[in-house]
């Protein structure tokens, strides 16, 4: 039995210091076991300018277990899949402990990107060129937060302009963008087949 | 239709909680690191942090060591209630307090785990020898079956010892009774209206009604300095504490030891206490200084370090193979159970009543963790590990660690077990030995002599 008193705390301290923080965190419906949260990419990094969204699903254990978090935005870095946005990060997994919150997990997983870890990788492709070829690294790094990080939040309005222009309700056209994470031909589809 | 009735109400104690913790201003002292709301029913941890009772029961592994949530310092004994904070956030916080009794009650009723419940008369009444004699005598954490007290009606009628503690009067808050499990949630709250009005208390006034009376040390009687928790929940200052020379640390209120070394200084009651009493604080370091310089002088200093490497010993050498998963001892707390292992015969709850080997033969007579009604003269079985179910758990081990709260493994055989009666008779140690078991029965452990005399009319 998730504590969702606890989870509604959460998002309430969250939202209070989101300005400053940059991090935020929204369930994905009303179950409060599924949520996304949000986090700027570090400054001085290859992420820098990119918004970066993660899903949370909290386990029926939760805080006494970690919370399973998952990029949703593409990240090419050394301890996150390219493939499928798993995160190898210690606290979301033996080092958890039920006094760490959702904001403070994703307050190190913004740490993380700005302090990969290629000797214990979770991508081995991204590690090996991490270590060896460290230029192309950034610059591939780059190349994905300009691509996968910015679009979604730049072109929002346009996108839900034309899917609402395809008959759908606008506010469904804006939940379905939220949950693909921003990715048009994605909410087409979900929203096709709903 | 009352199921939904009674989850609208539960979502209204909810959506109070908003509103009380604005009106009541909760100190972030007293919020816990875990639930993130007021502390409700608090244990002091070993290394002095705080939180709830369930809290740090779910916190705890029952395969291993559970680290701290907050510093990840190892402990393997989970604390008894705090009851010296318990009836000051009571006293603090009465509003959100009882918001948080009634949530936890419904959650209980759901499990059928009851955590132990509190007459505030019993505490409040207390000169030393009153105490000890009401723990001796089981009154001081009192027993509550939910089902007795719904034949019985009133919570206190089902008590056997509510009569002969109320000797003082009461100001406001001390009539405070704990809720019975039987008692519907509406009339609960018309209750604490009724009370309310009768005594109003307003929250800014709240804090300034604490006085040094209630944040007294166990052993000096003056305002707490520096206070520490042992794990039978009782608190003292730092100084106050005496530390035998080769045995373990026992608390001079209720005669139980406390395992490990010395326990760390609760840090966030004593900034609480600095800040209510800046005045008796000061006058306090002024006399305590000298005490505290000749421990750090003497031979306090190596001892503690020399606890502390032994908890560090003992963490390396838990024997898995002796580890008793899930299973906790209901008097000294240690969950696992590493170890003899007594289990009652008799106790009816799902959660069972438990001893490790130390504590049967100390012969405790507290009531359980988990409010279970267990009697003296309840019959125990001497289980053995499951070295199948160990072997199996040590193999994945990651996966059942999810933080379930349900502490008993399913019990099926009684193949690996020895039926035993209390070790009074010589006759019973005989029965042992035929089942091939060797097992020490030592009454020189008894903590004194009236305890000795407690157990013998007991059995009787």
């Amino acid at each position: 039995m998730i504590d969702f008193g606890r989870v509604q705390k959460e998002l309430q301290e969250c939202s209070k210091d989101s300005q400053a923080s940059g991090i935020k965190v929204s369930p994905k419906a009303d179950n409060l076991a599924r949520l996304v949260g949000t986090i700027p990419g570090p400054i001085g990094t290859p992420y820098e300018g990119g918004t970066f969204q993660i899903d949370i699903t909290l386990p029926d254990a939760y805080p006494f277990q970690p919370p399973k978090m998952q990029f949703a935005t593409k990240v090419w870095h050394p301890n996150i899949s390219s493939q499928s946005g798993a995160i190898c990060l210690d606290i979301l997994k033996d080092q958890w402990s039920p006094a760490l919150t959702l904001k403070t997990a994703l307050l190190s997983i913004q740490a993380l990107l700005s302090a990969p870890e290629p000797d214990d990788p979770q991508d081995a492709v991204v590690a090996q060129q991490y270590l060896k070829d460290y230029q192309t690294f950034v610059g591939t790094a780059r190349y994905w937060t300009e691509t996968f990080a910015k679009t979604s939040a730049l072109g929002v309005e346009e996108k839900v302009q034309r899917l609402v222009e395809m008959g759908f309700l606008e506010s469904l056209v804006r939940s379905t963008l939220d949950a693909v994470g921003g990715d048009e031909n994605l909410a087409l589809e979900k929203l096709c087949s709903a | 239709m009352a199921e939904e009735e009674s989850a609208q109400k539960m979502e209204e104690f909810r959506s109070m909680a908003i509103e009380d913790d604005e009106s009541e201003q909760i100190s972030g002292s007293f919020i816990c690191c875990v639930c993130l709301d007021l502390l409700y029913k608090p244990v002091i941890l070993a290394c002095g942090h705080i939180s709830c009772f369930w809290c740090v029961h779910r916190s705890m592994s029952g395969v291993s060591e559970t680290k701290c949530a907050l510093c990840r310092q190892p402990y393997l004994h989970f604390p008894s209630i705090c009851l010296l904070l318990h009836f000051l956030l009571l006293k603090m916080y009465p509003d959100s307090y009882r918001r948080r009794e009634i949530l936890t009650l419904e959650e209980e009723k759901k499990e059928g785990t009851f955590s132990p419940q509190f007459d505030a008369l019993t505490w409040r009444s207390g000169d030393e020898e009153q105490q000890k004699l009401s723990h001796s005598s089981q009154s001081h954490m009192k027993c509550s079956d939910p089902n007795s007290s719904m034949d019985t009606g009133s919570f206190r009628n089902g008590e056997p010892h509510a009569s002969k503690v109320q000797s003082e009067p009461i100001e406001g808050i001390d009539s405070y009774s704990p809720s019975s499990p039987k008692q519907d949630l509406k009339q609960e709250r018309d209750i604490i209206v009724e009370e309310e009005s009768a005594h109003p208390i307003g929250s800014d006034q709240s804090c300034k009604q604490i006085t040094a009376s209630d944040v007294l040390c166990a052993e000096c009687k003056q305002l707490l300095f520096h206070p520490v928790a042992l794990n039978c929940g009782h608190v003292y200052c730092e100084s106050c504490i005496v530390y035998p020379a080769d045995e373990k640390l026992t608390c001079q209120v209720c005669k139980s030891r406390h395992p490990g070394g010395l326990p760390k200084v609760c840090l966030e009651l004593d900034h609480f206490l600095e800040q209510q009493f800046p005045e008796e604080c000061a006058l306090r370091r002024l006399t305590a200084r000298p005490r505290l310089a000749i421990s750090e002088n003497g031979s306090q200093k190596s001892r503690n370090s020399g606890a502390d490497n032994e908890l560090r010993n003992s963490s390396r050498s838990i024997d898995t193979s002796a580890t008793h998963f899930g299973v906790g001892c209901d008097y000294c707390g240690m969950y696992p159970i590493i170890g003899y292992r007594y289990q009652c015969q008799d106790c009816i709850e799902v959660i069972g009543f438990d001893l490790c080997g130390d504590c049967y033969n100390s012969r405790c007579k507290l009531p359980g963790r988990f409010n279970q009604q267990h009697r003296p003269e309840h019959k125990f079985r001497l289980k053995k590990p499951r070295y199948v179910q160990n072997y199996m758990l040590r193999l994945v081990t990651g996966q059942l660690d999810d933080g379930s709260t349900s502490l008993v493994f399913p019990n099926e055989g009684s193949e690996d077990g020895v039926l035993l009666t209390a070790p009074t008779s010589p006759s019973d140690v005989q029965e042992d030995a035929e089942n091939g078991l060797s097992i020490d029965f030592v009454f020189e452990d008894e903590p004194d002599s009236e305890h000795q005399n407690n157990s013998q009319s007991n059995s009787n």
